[in-house]
């Protein structure tokens, strides 16, 4: 299935990107922060059982973090080159317009994923140094969610890149796309649930189940749903303890994050066929 | 949507109908209300057998831009081997023809064959046989001309040795290692040579190829493409620029305002146009006699005396009567020479008129 066009491709971005500053910036950032949490979050846990608030702290971390790293390798990879002018150059090349999406997707994926390895693997060193029985299953589903949650924001970019006429409206959008799900639509579910259940409710902390079918529209909680199913115990950082409904499952979890990436591949795809370069 | 005159099996009356083909329909009558089936004819799949010789064949090409016909119905065959010029001022559509000729851009209508493969369906087939140059070049700044040109041999499937190669041709082998990102707009634009012949493609697509280049590029560039004329390249070249043009061209096609307005070889279009060479005869004394004397010769159409030389523009078949006229009437040539009439003329003269 793969063709080495696609893998050509992927090539080159991972090759061109590594050389990225910004990437390069993000990624000490990222390194640097999940080592200082997992560092203090590690030294005063007895063991993998109360290791919850080290946990949700690297998911804050992740869900702060991952969307911006997905967000800037994703706005330019289309509309950056066009503007340039270097996408002329490939597509008259013999390679059909859904391989340059795909090799594209696959290769800054690939930076991203990089990213969040490195970031996860000196959080790792530093907490297996400290706690003694590291449930490393549990630690790598943990990089496997966050792997997704990233590829979600990339390819939610390279679709908006692909949609606009400019590099600059890509990127205003990305950035509202970041404040969007990041501040915006959790206010807006938490205020639907104020306005129906009360203050008292809510720091009872006991939510009703519309409220968590409705936050699976956002694939941060979705996100940090699936950390909580699998690798748990975890607490909000608010230190209200949530507790999920039935039919919160890993499956169900894991199918909503493809399906933004198929979603949004798919989508990506289709416009990008019917532009003119 | 088909229509078809039908006969009326009782009262033999006709009619016209209007169906899809292989759609079956029931017909009335008009006259004498029978009524009958009838299956409208297959449509028989047009084979337009592209003949062997024809590199780029481009067939009705219209590309609308918010309304606005940026290319209006062109037609053009590029046979294999020739120099196609093609020609226009800035704006007149020969980018967007030549981005639609590689499936860059979506057409409105019309069919473009490179090789015989229609770039809409098989557009991975067609572009194998393609080296683009386009009009504004640009590569990945961050890596450099070697790694650059690996990525494009890459997919090309063509030998990687060659990249290292086909940069020292074009001049470049101090900036090998450098990132694009470096070079300067005449070093960028070579790299883009080098990347369009890279892989030694059939059919060369040139987009203002001198775009950016100094004198000695230019020259560099214009030898190149003589090169790979030779080794039995098609080679297709856009610009504004006339004189290189004139050069190096079989045939010129002259765009404007979308329009093919013309087509034919630089001679064909100057005879089309009835243009005149120009002689300008260089005379040891210069007389009135002279001049009265070549203004009297037939086919003559002007002479203009300008110091000591006369300049007459006539038909290509009197030039030796002119002489005659001016030795006979006493003059003493010193010098001679002949300007055929240039892509210029002909180029302002259709881009003008229109």
């Amino acid at each position: 299935m793969i063709s080495s066009p696609i893998l050509n491709i992927a090539k080159k971005e991972i090759l061109d990107n590594v050389r990225n500053k910004w990437v390069i910036i993000l990624t000490i950032i990222f390194a640097s922060l999940t080592l200082v949490v997992s560092y203090f979050g590690s030294i005063f846990s007895q063991g993998w059982q109360d290791f919850g608030v080290t946990i949700a702290g690297m998911m804050s971390l992740v869900q702060f973090l991952i969307p911006i790293i997905g967000l800037m390798l994703g706005y330019a990879a289309i509309i950056g080159e066009i503007e340039k002018g270097s996408m002329s150059s490939l597509l008259s090349l013999p390679v059909a317009r859904f391989e340059i999406i795909l090799g594209k997707f696959f290769g800054l994926g690939g930076v991203l994923s990089f990213t969040i390895l490195i970031g996860f693997g000196i959080a790792g060193i530093v907490i297996g140094v400290n706690v003694s029985d590291v449930n490393y299953l549990d630690y790598l589903i943990f990089i496997g969610a966050t792997i997704l949650l990233g590829l979600i924001f990339l390819i939610l970019a390279m679709f908006f890149s692909t949609l606009f006429k400019k590099r600059s409206t890509s990127m205003g959008i990305s950035v509202f796309l970041w404040f969007f799900f990041n501040m915006i639509l959790p206010i807006i579910f938490v205020g639907i649930m104020a306005a129906s259940i009360g203050i008292e409710g809510l720091v009872s902390g006991d939510f009703p189940e519309w409220y968590h079918a409705l936050t699976l529209l956002n694939p941060l909680s979705v996100y940090s749903a699936l950390v909580s199913l699998n690798v748990g115990p975890v607490s909000t950082i608010e230190g209200i303890s949530v507790s999920y409904p039935a039919f919160y499952s890993s499956g169900v979890m894991i199918l909503i994050l493809l399906i933004w990436i198929v979603g949004f591949l798919i989508l990506t795809f289709w416009k990008f066929d019917r532009r003119d370069i | 949507m088909i229509s078809k005159v039908v006969k009326c099996p009782k009262c033999s009356y006709k009619t016209t109908v209007i169906g899809e083909s292989g759609k079956k329909i029931i017909i009335t009558c008009p006259k004498c209300n029978t009524k009958g089936n009838y299956l409208f004819p297959e449509e028989h799949q047009q084979l337009t057998k592209t003949s062997d010789s024809i590199a780029i064949e481009v067939n009705g090409l219209i590309k609308t831009f918010n309304g606005l016909r940026a290319v209006d119905n062109i037609s053009f065959n590029v046979e294999k081997g020739e120099i196609f010029g093609f020609l226009g001022p800035n704006g007149a559509g020969k980018t967007t023809t030549i981005k639609a000729m590689l499936g860059l851009i979506h057409t409105n209508s019309g069919e473009i064959k490179i090789n015989g493969y229609d770039i809409k369906p098989s557009g991975k087939d067609a572009k194998k046989f393609v080296g683009y140059l386009p009009e504004r070049v640009a590569f990945y700044d961050n890596l450099t001309a070697l790694q650059n040109l690996h990525f494009y041999a890459e997919i090309k499937k063509s030998s990687k040795e060659d990249c290292i190669t086909l940069i020292e041709e074009f001049g470049l082998s101090d900036s090998v290692n450098k990132k694009v990102g470096t070079f300067s707009k005449g070093m960028v634009q070579r790299l883009g040579m080098a990347r369009a012949i890279l892989g030694s493609s059939p059919i060369l697509i040139l987009d203002e190829p001198s775009g950016g280049l100094d004198p000695r590029g230019v020259v560099l560039i214009r030898n190149k493409i003589r090169e790979m004329k030779n080794k039995g390249t098609t080679i297709f070249i856009s610009s504004h620029i006339l004189s290189e043009i004139q050069e190096i061209c079989d045939r010129v096609g002259i765009i404007n305002k979308g329009v093919l307005v013309a087509q034919d070889t630089v001679s064909g279009l100057s005879k089309k146009l009835n243009l005149k060479p120009k002689i300008t005869v260089e005379l040891e004394k210069m007389s009135d006699d002279v001049v009265a004397s070549v203004k009297k010769v037939k086919g003559v159409d002007k002479v203009e005396k300008i110091g000591k030389s006369i300049d007459v523009i006539c038909d290509p078949k009197t030039k030796a009567k002119v002489i005659l006229a001016i030795e006979t009437a006493g003059g003493n040539i010193i010098n001679l020479y002949t300007r055929e009439p240039s892509l210029e003329e002909v180029f302002m003269r259709f881009t003008e008129v229109k």
